[in-house]
């Protein structure tokens, strides 16, 4: 295999090393102010504390923030799953009319730019008369994650071996008992990672949440936005801040070795090769990477 | 492939799509109706106004003299631009080191490059803000090594266009590294190989052979920044000064006013934008969904 | 059923033309606004036990209640209610300026309380926003100031609940800018201090100040040509801000503090509270004459917690916390039961006239009030900030 020179080597992993310190800084600083016992994020250090925490967790306007969002996220990443599916499954017809024009406009809302998304819904909103509200955010969020849905379980429904499902036919199941009992477990995985990047999409999302969220009801990032401006509210949303971030990066991990773990009782522990299990998570990144 | 003689008709799966589709036709396709409808001033948010069509302010956005959001949104190009242009450039050499130095692990790595990502994007740009502000970490650090007096600071690392393309920098780079990544793993490495074989330096290998086969990834990545900056205006909010907000901004501001007819009219401009940018470059998005199953892609 | 946005062409024409400055009322009204969809008083309601005690106020950064967790100034106003009912039940939604949360309410009508300045009154009544106060629930409302009361009223009904009053003006650092030229509000476009100076980003505000430099004879009613001169200004006067701030507390006063800007539009509290800290700050009386501002309670008309809302406005407006509002932010109270010689800066009284409500519409002041062409003043307001 073809590499680079020796030197050529070390530089770009040096790079690469800076690099990960760059982007991780700005986590590690939030880390840190957490921890820090001072009203402003600022240095130097003035003492370690832990009850900017507690001070978040008794801050009912932040919970509900918190709580409003992962519901909202919840339910949104579920319709998400389920659209999703259907559409791939609908996708994988071989007699599909129009079905560029259909994988375009499912693929639609990768394209239009959020900003002008929430402001459409909400001339929508307003010309049918109804008023801001999280079930709105909620479709709001569906339409945005239905994409990525898409793109993580059709090329997993693409590439299953039919002949399981041939031989379910064969013995007599129907359509949809076949769908049921065997190709829905096999889509195990693919439908979790649908249901989290869906889930981590809609949590996070801030211009259609902003624009259709009633006013006394923020969603979390909308409240972070608010009060990364209020001192007396900023040490709890970064202690908050922090949490998120390590909650998802565990969730990065969980997902990960779940995924291997996944593979390896499909697979039988045998088979289980750790260059092919590299090579699907490939297959998943690189869904991303080519969409 | 034909049915059974003697089947009756059954709805293909196929048929399964409309849902999802109605969905994206209420959810996407209406309020794009919506916006073109008030841009051209056949409807409006002040109920009992005539309603008439009018291109007005199309014509001075596009052709008004000084038009401030023309301006505006040729200054959110630029940046979006120079953006996309250095993360790109950034990320090469990331994805180069993944695919070709780091052969065991390279998925790993590539996850760890991607964990941040999948954090909260708020919360990083928070961070930003945090670290670039007046006395904030970056700042610190500078007076502690005497580039900076005492009680003085760097007055464009805030609130300038530099903290705006700073951040969006930071967010894309990971994600850029992806397609460029994808396309040099599938390169035929043999044909490297060969031009070894050859005689070339490793360096002219990869001018002409490696760089040239993974153009494609490359300008997948340049347009998977560029399409989202254009519309960008959540970076602007917490690290833009008063002249740097972006296009994105100033839709923002005007849906908070009751001028949603200019307002929409921005918007339209830029859906249009993201639009044309995606005919332009779409070719090179490798998006294949459309091949019979049992294909034998990736 | 009318939506909220539905009456806004209706309000052009109430107050065609009658404004404020001196006398007793602040507000004349030549008609009735088309009020929509206002409970009257009395009518039947779940009584206080019932209600859901969850309140959502729109609020001005720094005006939290005390007991709550985002009070971080010692604020004493709303501790009677938050010993009762505890802080954990009210959120606050913040008001970044008058302009956009007149939007905001407009776009959802969902809060219990907001806290707007007098201006906008107009406008939340005639798009059904708000209802009146039921005086009698408000056991300290004898001792308001009647003068105020009355610019609260529209159709001798009581929407607003006055509670503080200021000025608008140019906060300066007086050892960085020259005497001379501190004397109007030219001084936010004198060149000599570019990049050390931040506007406020209320579009409203900014237009009328452009309006005194430009000596418009009613800066609250401009004409279309007058609007387009003041937006020339204010586009002429843009790269000489630092930022436009939209935050007091987290914007505003920190880099002014750190010397980041040296001249800043604010009320008065920012200036008592550098004065204090023992910097050099002047507020500028400008030749064109300050900016004055009342603002007050306002009591939503969807609101399911018409009790908990008036227990709410009660505990500020009583005697010891509007005290407490004049000693920690210098601004006016309109409660004048308050004894003013119990506030501890009598200088700042005495400069502010604290003790004199009908201050704010002396003639030597502009008291901002209500703008007929508010959505054109909008627009030219966003070419600025784009351009």
């Amino acid at each position: 295999m073809r590499t680079g020179g020796a030197v050529g080597k070390v530089l770009l992993s040096i790079y690469f090393v800076l690099f990960m310190v760059f982007l991780l800084a700005p986590l590690v600083v939030l880390v840190v102010f957490a921890f820090d016992d001072s009203t402003t994020a600022t240095l130097p250090l003035e003492g370690w504390t832990t009850h900017w925490f507690s001070e978040a967790f008794t801050n009912g306007q932040l919970t509900n923030a918190l709580v409003r969002s992962a519901t909202i996220a919840a339910v949104a990443a579920v319709i998400a799953t389920v659209l999703g599916l259907m559409a791939s499954v609908g996708l994988t017809s071989d007699r599909l009319r129009l079905r560029s024009l259909t994988v375009a406009s499912l693929m639609l809302p990768l394209v239009v730019p959020y900003i002008s998304l929430a402001v459409g819904l909400v001339i929508l909103l307003q010309a049918i008369a109804v008023q801001t509200s999280l079930t709105a955010v909620v479709l709001g969020h569906v339409v945005i994650a239905l994409p990525f849905a898409i793109l993580v379980l059709l090329p997993r429904l693409r590439t299953l071996d039919p002949s399981m499902n041939e031989a379910a036919r064969d013995l007599g199941a129907g359509d949809l008992t076949a769908f049921r009992l065997i190709t829905l477990p096999l889509l195990g995985p693919a439908l979790v990672s649908s249901f989290l990047i869906s889930f981590v999409t809609s949590f996070d999302e801030f211009a259609i949440a902003s624009f259709l969220a009633p006013s006394g009801q923020p969603t979390y990032p909308v409240f972070l936005y608010a009060s990364s401006r209020t001192p007396a509210l900023l040490p709890q949303v970064i202690a908050i801040g922090t949490l998120v971030i390590a909650l998802s990066m565990a969730l990065v991990l969980v997902a990960e070795g779940g995924r291997r773990w996944a593979e390896k009782r499909l697979v039988g522990d045998q088979e289980f090769d750790d260059e092919v299990s590299e090579e699907n998570l490939a297959e998943g990144l690189v869904i991303l990477g080519d969409s | 492939m034909s049915k059974p003689a003697g089947r009756r008709w059954r709805p293909g799966r196929g048929y399964l799509v409309l849902p999802p589709l109605l969905f994206v036709a209420l959810l996407i396709f209406a309020p794009i109706i919506y916006i073109a409808l008030f841009s051209v001033g056949l409807r409006s948010n002040i109920p009992g106004t005539q309603v008439a069509f009018s291109l007005d302010n199309w014509d001075s956005f596009l052709l008004g003299e000084n038009n401030p959001f023309r301006a505006r949104f040729f200054y959110s190009m630029r940046v979006a631009l120079i953006v996309s242009v250095v993360t790109t450039i950034a990320a090469y050499p990331l994805a180069y080191f993944l695919s070709f130095v780091a052969r065991q692990r390279r998925y790993t790595l590539l996850l760890l490059l991607l964990a941040p990502f999948f954090t909260s994007y708020l919360l990083r740009v928070l961070a930003w803000q945090i670290m670039l502000n007046d006395e904030g970490v970056v700042t610190w650090a500078a007076r502690a090594v005497g580039l900076v007096p005492d009680d003085g600071n760097i007055s464009w690392l805030i609130y300038s266009t530099f903290s705006v393309s700073l951040v969006l920098f930071y967010t894309w780079v990971p994600f850029v590294t992806l397609p460029i990544f994808a396309v040099l793993e599938n390169m035929d490495h043999r044909l490297l190989e060969a031009a070894q074989d050859l005689g070339a330096s490793r360096w002219t290998t990869f001018w002409r052979v490696t760089f040239p086969l993974s153009l494609p990834g490359v300008i997948a990545g340049f347009v998977f920044v560029m399409i989202p900056t254009t519309g960008e205006f959540i970076t602007p909010l917490f690290v833009g000064g008063a002249d740097n907000q972006l296009f994105g901004n100033s839709i923002q501001a005007f849906f908070g006013t009751t001028n949603w007819n200019l307002g929409s009219v921005l918007a339209m401009a830029l859906i249009i934008t993201v639009v044309i940018l995606m005919l332009i470059f779409g070719r090179f998005l490798n998006t294949d969904l459309r091949a019979a199953p049992r294909g034998d892609e990736t | 059923m009318n939506g909220p946005i539905e009456n806004a062409l209706s309000r052009r024409n109430f107050l065609g033309g009658a404004v404020m400055l001196g006398g007793a009322t602040i507000l004349t009204g030549c008609g009735s606004p088309a009020v929509q969809d206002t409970p009257e008083a009395g009518a039947s309601r779940p009584p206080m036990e019932q209600e859901p005690g969850e309140l959502s106020i729109m609020e001005w950064g720094g005006y939290e209640a005390g007991g709550t967790k985002a009070q971080a100034y010692g604020l004493v106003a709303g501790t009677d209610y938050t010993d009762k009912y505890g802080g954990n039940s009210i959120s606050y939604t913040y008001i970044n300026n008058d302009d956009q949360a007149l939007q905001k309410a407009t776009a959802s009508n969902t809060f219990d309380l907001m806290h707007p300045c007098v201006e906008d009154l107009p406008d939340y009544v005639s798009r059904g926003l708000v209802q009146p106060f039921d005086t009698e629930l408000l056991a300290s409302f004898g001792e308001l100031n009647p003068f105020l009361l009355e610019a609260g009223q529209i159709d001798g009904k009581q929407y607003m609940i006055p509670w503080d009053w200021g000025y608008g003006s140019l906060l300066y650092r007086k050892d960085l800018v020259d005497e001379a030229d501190a004397t109007g509000w030219e001084l936010a476009w004198n060149e000599k201090y570019a990049d050390k100076i931040s506007l406020w980003g209320g579009a409203s505000t900014n237009f009328e100040i452009a309006g005194l430099l430009l000596g418009f004879a009613n800066i609250d009613d401009p004409s279309p040509d007058e609007i387009e001169q003041a937006k020339q200004k204010l586009i002429d006067q843009k790269p000489l801000n630092k930022f436009y701030w939209d935050n007091e507390y987290g914007q505003m006063r920190p880099a002014f503090r750190s010397g980041t800007i040296d001249i800043a539009y604010s009320w008065q509290a920012a200036y008592a509270s550098f004065a204090d800290k023992g910097m050099d700050v002047g507020y500028m009386e400008p030749s064109q004459g300050r900016l004055s501002w009342l603002c007050g309670f306002l009591l939503g008309s969807t609101t399911e917690n018409y009790y908990h809302a008036h227990d709410y406005v009660e505990s500020f407006i009583n005697r010891k916390a509007s005290e407490d509002l004049v000693n920690l932010y210098s601004y006016g109270a309109a409660n004048t039961a308050i004894d003013i010689n119990r506030i501890e800066n009598q200088a700042l009284v005495d400069s502010l006239k604290l003790d004199d409500p009908a201050a704010i519409s002396s003639d030597d002041v502009h008291l901002q009030t209500w703008m007929p062409n508010s959505a054109a003043i909008d627009t030219a307001w966003q070419e600025v900030v784009a351009s």
